[in-house]
């Protein structure tokens, strides 16, 4: 078997990141051949591993068990961390910070998401890291930015939404903004962050020199509120919300179907996939009806519509209404729950990766939303325990030996268990 | 145009995508310093042409706020490629560029001759990104998709929105925007392996995808915890002109809680023992958060989320489009930069979502339909002007 190239072999990436954004980032870049090293530190472990000793009701964990190593198996944690390796190093110690440093210059890229005052209070902002390895590609991930008022600023991923405009145009009635409970900036953020990085990898391939790649997720936020940015700066109108209708003329909605809370959505955008939707419920005569002959009296009569939509969508499993309106040309799907999502067909066939997690066991992880035909994703490798390549980054990356090694978990500032405070 | 000094001012790109998700993609190439040619059939043009909101509500191609957006940065040629001889034109331009965008049905462009593996056989150096509802391969492969339809079927939707109402689309066109994105970075990572091994290859990028990536939440909980998770209520809090969550929801810490009854009026309310500790705290939250937000109801929302990040909680006010161009964030990074189009006028536009040190942007805006036909069919492809005429007059141009 000859194995395919990968599209980021040999690029080291040193990854400072946290939580949610960043590491959605450096998984994205690990599936793509990246070698990706996480670091954390026994202190400061990424937050989604949860406590030392788990006080809540287990929760984050699988099965609600969190086990000996709670650490290492939450749910969140392994979820956005496979296809990396874990290095803890403890950088509020001088010595911490000076093998960061060196393997900084081991790295071709680092990726932070910390708010912009976290790493220059530990004296480790992107001069540092630059005069350490001037060839380095520093991609910081932030809420705000690097700059401005509110650079220090923090955030949650239901913050963004509100400060970047987005809840203000989600919500079922005017005037009533929503969140949406899914934290929509981090994910999406987090791959425009793999564009963002590979631009800078590309720049210092030209110029011989690293770059600063400043990513704020507010601006990223705005920037998918295009038309309606444009609408204001030159109608001087402020968008609302529309529930789940469509911004101009076509009929959309979101319809009940057999079964308790399942959903079906459509979008019907031209005079023939009326006729195909008609034609799909076995209602024809619908097509001639003046109600909704043209884009606009469909749009006048949309609460008409619905109830016509809604009565024949309650007859109906979700799923096959999909495949029924589909075969007919209809642009439909069923609201898919995440029990759904896992054992769907299409997603089966090209999405999920099957991991055998050795803390875990076997769970359906996520994949890039993207398939390059002749430098494809790797196989996922699952999220790594806390540590667990420590000798691995020391001693075959920079060099120490074993004796070092220990001294350096002695002295607490390398260690595979959290600090239990 | 970008300076010269741009990550991809040595390719061009080659653009037959509409709507939104490949212009998004083509977009952030072309802030990025490539020269892209969007490629539009004659008359009608791209689909966004149509979609507005138009300036002053009048419908014409060239002045739809969507394309106007979408299109930033681009050259702008007509093309009809469903002609023999708009294809033979295609295929020309296909082994010059370095980079194509599409997003038709899967099979379409095949048809025309003008699929991946047929332009690859004719340069074999080309990056060919294809970016549709469900990408080009699998069951549902053929199925026509929409913004909502992305979100519903990626495991998005199900969990937006109120516990008694239907599941909730996140608003604007989010779902096509990160199928955009996606084909961005997917892209991206194509050159930067074609600069590596020296061949192209196919990138087929899927808005259920993008979605199922984005669903952060609902997936791996049932595959983890075997729950589907729920609609919740909104923790929004009315503020005198707007709304604001000041971040209190998971707690108070105690050197936090002084801060906040001094901010509302109540000093006194530090040392109440209902509220005194993060315990008592926890138990009486209803009735601490109700005095909070009795508090906020009163006050601006911009006012309120400075307020809280000052005493370091992670607050937030929900900006409606206006608030953004007022934003002092916003502003001092110089997020909106003016654009001066020859119909539609001076606009505020969004730079692009990211920034690298040392590169400089200036930024070009949206093409006429066909604006450069002329620069591209005469000079880049040696036709003479006459021939320019016979293709308009069959319709190819």
């Amino acid at each position: 078997m000859t194995t395919a190239p990968l599209a980021l072999q040999g690029v080291r990436i040193l990854d400072l990141s946290q939580v949610a954004v960043g590491p959605y980032c450096t998984l994205l870049l690990g599936y793509m051949g990246a070698e990706v090293i996480k670091v954390e530190s026994i202190s400061r472990m990424d937050q989604t591993r949860g406590e030392a000793r788990p006080t809540g009701n287990g929760g984050n964990y699988p099965g609600g068990i969190p086990g000996e190593q709670p650490w290492n198996r939450s749910v969140f944690y392994v979820n956005r961390n496979p296809n990396k390796l874990s290095l803890t190093l403890d950088l509020n110690e001088p010595r911490g910070r000076e093998l960061l440093l060196d393997l900084a210059t081991k790295c071709d890229a680092v990726v932070e998401n910390f708010r912009a005052t976290v790493m220059d209070r530990l004296g480790l902002g992107y001069q540092v890291f630059a005069e350490a390895n001037p060839k380095l590609v520093y991609l910081k991930i932030s809420s705000q930015g690097a700059t401005g008022p509110e650079m220090g600023y923090g955030s949650m991923g239901y913050t963004l939404e509100q400060t970047g405009g987005l809840a203000s145009v989600t919500g079922y009635t005017e005037g009533e903004p929503l969140i949406t409970n899914q934290t929509v900036p981090d994910p999406i953020v987090g791959i425009l962050g793999v564009g963002a990085l590979v631009a800078g990898l590309r720049l210092a391939r030209k110029t011989g020199k690293g770059t600063f790649v400043d990513l704020a997720q507010r601006e990223a936020t705005v920037s998918m509120l295009g038309e309606y940015l444009l609408d204001y700066s030159l109608n001087h109108r402020v968008a609302g919300v529309i529930g789940n209708r469509h911004r101009t003329t076509a009929l959309q909605g979101c319809y009940p179907c057999l079964g308790t809370d399942m959903w079906l959505a459509l979008t019907v955008s031209s005079d023939a996939e009326w006729h195909s939707l008609c034609q799909a419920m076995g209602q024809p005569h619908l097509a001639k009806d003046s109600r909704f002959q043209t884009a606009l009296s469909r749009r006048q009569n949309q609460d008409d519509l619905d109830t016509i939509i809604s009565a024949w969508t309650k007859e109906r499993d979700h799923k096959q209404a999909m495949h029924m309106l589909q075969a007919h040309g209809v642009p439909a799907g069923a609201v898919l729950k995440g029990s759904e999502t896992v054992v769907d067909p299409h997603l089966v066939d090209r999405f999920w990766d099957v991991l055998d997690h050795p803390d875990v066991g076997k769970y359906k992880q996520s994949s890039p939303p993207w398939r390059l035909s002749k430098t494809p994703r790797r196989r996922a490798i699952p999220s790594s325990r806390l540590g667990q390549h420590n000798k691995y980054v020391l001693v075959d990356l920079l060099g120490l030996s074993e004796q070092e090694v220990s001294q350096l978990e002695e002295e607490g500032i390398i260690g595979t268990k959290p600090i239990d405070e | 145009m970008p300076g010269r000094n741009g990550v991809l001012s040595d390719l061009t790109i080659l653009d037959l995508s509409q709507d939104v998700a490949g212009p998004y993609c083509t977009k952030l190439l072309a802030g990025l310093g490539a020269e892209v040619i969007k490629v539009e059939p004659p008359g009608l043009g791209d689909a966004s042409r149509k979609a507005g909101p138009f300036l002053r509500d009048d419908p014409s191609p060239e002045t739809s706020t969507a394309f106007l957006y979408l299109n930033t940065d681009k050259k702008g040629i007509t093309l009809d490629i469903t002609t023999e001889t708009g294809a033979v034109l295609l295929r020309q331009l296909a082994k010059q560029c370095d980079v194509l965008v599409e997003s038709f049905a899967p099979g379409y462009l095949e048809r025309l001759g003008l699929g991946y593996a047929q332009l690859e056989s004719l340069n074999p150096g080309l990056v060919y990104t294809s970016v549709t509802p469900f990408g080009q391969t699998g069951p549902y492969r053929d199925y026509k998709g929409s913004d909502i339809v992305a979100q519903a079927v990626g495991g998005m939707m199900y969990t937006i929105g109120m516990p008694d109402k239907p599941p909730l689309k996140i608003g604007g066109d989010v779902g096509l925007y990160t199928a955009g994105i996606s084909a961005f970075s997917g892209t991206m990572l194509a050159i930067f392996a074609r600069d590596t091994l020296g061949y192209g290859q196919h990138v087929d990028v899927s808005a259920m995808e993008a979605m199922a990536l984005a669903d952060i939440h609902s997936a791996i909980r049932f595959e983890m915890r075997g729950d589907d998770g729920a609609r919740r209520e909104s923790n929004l809090l009315h503020a005198k002109d707007g709304w604001v969550s000041p971040g209190l929801e998971t707690g108070v810490a105690d050197d936090t809680w002084p801060g906040i009854c001094k901010l509302i009026g109540k000093p006194k309310l530090a040392t109440d023992p209902k509220f005194n500790t993060k315990q008592a705290r926890r138990q009486n939250q209803p009735e601490m958060l109700k005095i909070i937000g009795d508090w906020v109801a009163t006050q601006p929302k911009e006012s309120v989320y400075h307020a809280f990040q000052a005493l370091r909680t992670v607050s937030g006010y929900v900006a409606t489009v206006e608030d953004l161009f007022t934003s002092k964030q916003l502003a001092e990074r110089k997020f909106f930069q003016p654009i001066n189009h020859s119909v539609a006028g001076k606009a505020m536009y969004p730079r692009l979502p990211f920034t690298l040190e040392g590169m400089s942007q200036t930024t070009a805006a949206a093409p006429r339909l066909g604006e450069h036909n002329t620069e591209i069919y005469c000079g880049r492809l040696g036709y003479p002007a006459r021939d320019l005429v016979a293709l308009r007059n069959a319709g190819v141009i």
